[in-house]
């Protein structure tokens, strides 16, 4: 009796320990928040390239579907990419006079819809006192819920050497911009120069 | 009636006077806790620092968020203690914005290294003196299972990984009884624990010193 009792205690105590979940997160700034991705063409060699031009508005992806968009938050966002493409020795010019490089910015959501069970079992039944010597048989219950991520899409796609083969552009290089405050308007010349920032291989000048 | 009450009176006075000629004896007996097996339970806060290579390359801060509870049988006639023990730990540095770099890919971020643990272990215990002595030393060595978490989180974005791994200790402590033959009392221990576990930043197990300080009960 004693033995099973003290079995009962220490996984109590255990359950106890492992429910009590820490939010490892709760003192993190939300400039802290925020997670910069870079990647690019290993191949590619940047100081062939000139001159680039940018998208007038926004790409807004949701899932599958897609439209534009040109808010304050963005036109500050495309202000800004102009501003560092600069920076690194770029020239800015119209799209109708070929550019060699085209910048595209995306606002990215994508959206899960995830399922739970519950966990119902004939414990829940016990109110009824059961007297009849039945237990309760439960359907099995889902719960759905969604969760959606945005981010910042940036992406430098290559005019001047594109694929004929499937007529396709190169993407040289892009960025992510991940996080909790992307979509405030005090962090995007942060963010912006953050993604120039860690990509010194685009400097040409 | 009378007669009942003469009965009843001395069976009484003999109840008595078996009590008066048993009870001396009882002092001349050793302790209960040196003749049976009895039982004792701690509670215990730890403070743990990570070692050797889990210190180098993923958590080197020290933590002070861990406890853990044990239930040990003593055995008589033997220096010999056997139980289980099941606790917590959590470990958490941050790392302040640092680039990454893995492939073409470049990610710059506040890197959040967390690890958490519930293990879950037999122990044995030797003492070096008698149960009863208000010092006892002893020397521990416990195997199990940990229940390991390691999250990794750039910014607000998270690498979980899962894992029941494997797990020892050895470990250093005493035991203060408050007073002689009392049931309660402080324990304190050091112990060195390994746990089994290998992913991403952790390539060579975790392992640790925890020193601890608990309170305990023992009854029979």
């Amino acid at each position: 009796m004693f033995k099973k009792a003290s079995i009962f205690l220490l996984l109590a105590a255990g359950l106890g320990f492992s429910s009590c979940s820490k939010d490892p997160l709760s003192d993190l700034s939300t400039e802290e928040s925020l997670v910069y991705v870079t990647n690019h063409d290993q191949s590619a060699n940047y100081t062939q390239y000139k001159t680039f031009s940018i998208v007038d508005s926004v790409l807004v992806v949701e899932n599958d579907r897609s439209g534009t968009a040109l808010t304050d938050i963005d036109r500050s966002l495309l202000q800004r990419i102009i501003t560092n493409m600069q920076a690194l020795g770029y020239k800015y010019v119209s799209p109708k006079s070929k550019p060699d490089v085209g910048i595209n910015a995306a606002w990215v959501t994508n959206t899960y819809l995830n399922v739970a069970s519950n966990p119902y079992s004939s414990y829940y039944g016990g109110y009824w006192g059961g007297g009849y010597g039945y237990g309760y048989g439960y359907p099995s219950y889902y719960s759905y819920y969604e969760t959606s991520e945005s981010y910042w899409l940036i992406s430098m796609v290559d005019f001047k050497n594109p694929n004929t083969v499937d007529k396709t552009f190169n993407v040289v290089w892009d960025a992510q911009i991940r996080g909790s405050g992307i979509g405030d308007s005090q962090y995007i010349e942060k963010m912006v120069d953050s993604i120039f920032g860690q990509s010194g291989y685009l400097k040409i000048n | 009636m009378k007669r009942t009450l003469v009965i009843i009176a001395l069976c009484l006075a003999g109840v008595l006077k078996t009590y008066a000629q048993d009870a001396p004896k009882l002092y001349t007996l050793p302790s209960a806790y040196e003749r049976y097996t009895h039982y004792l339970a701690t509670v215990r806060f730890m403070g743990a620092a990570p070692l050797g290579s889990f210190s180098d390359s993923y958590i080197s801060k020290s933590s002070f968020q861990n406890a853990s509870v044990s239930l040990e049988w003593v055995l008589r006639n033997s220096p010999i203690s056997i139980g289980g023990e099941i606790g917590s730990t959590y470990f958490k540095e941050r790392i302040p914005r640092a680039i990454y770099t893995n492939g073409d890919e470049t990610i710059s971020a506040v890197q959040t290294r967390t690890l958490s643990q519930v293990p879950i272990e037999i122990f044995g215990n030797y003492h070096f003196l008698g149960k009863n002595s208000t010092v006892q030393p002893y020397v521990q060595v416990s195997g199990g299972v940990s229940i390991v978490d390691y999250t990794l989180y750039y910014g607000s974005l998270s690498d979980q990984r899962q894992k029941a791994a494997p797990k020892y200790g050895i470990g250093l402590g005493s035991k203060f009884l408050f007073k002689k033959d009392g049931s309660f009392g402080v324990d304190v221990r050091v112990k060195y624990d390994g746990t089994a576990f290998k992913y991403d930043y952790i390539d060579k197990g975790v392992s640790s010193v925890n020193g601890s300080i608990g309170v305990f009960y023992r009854w029979w």
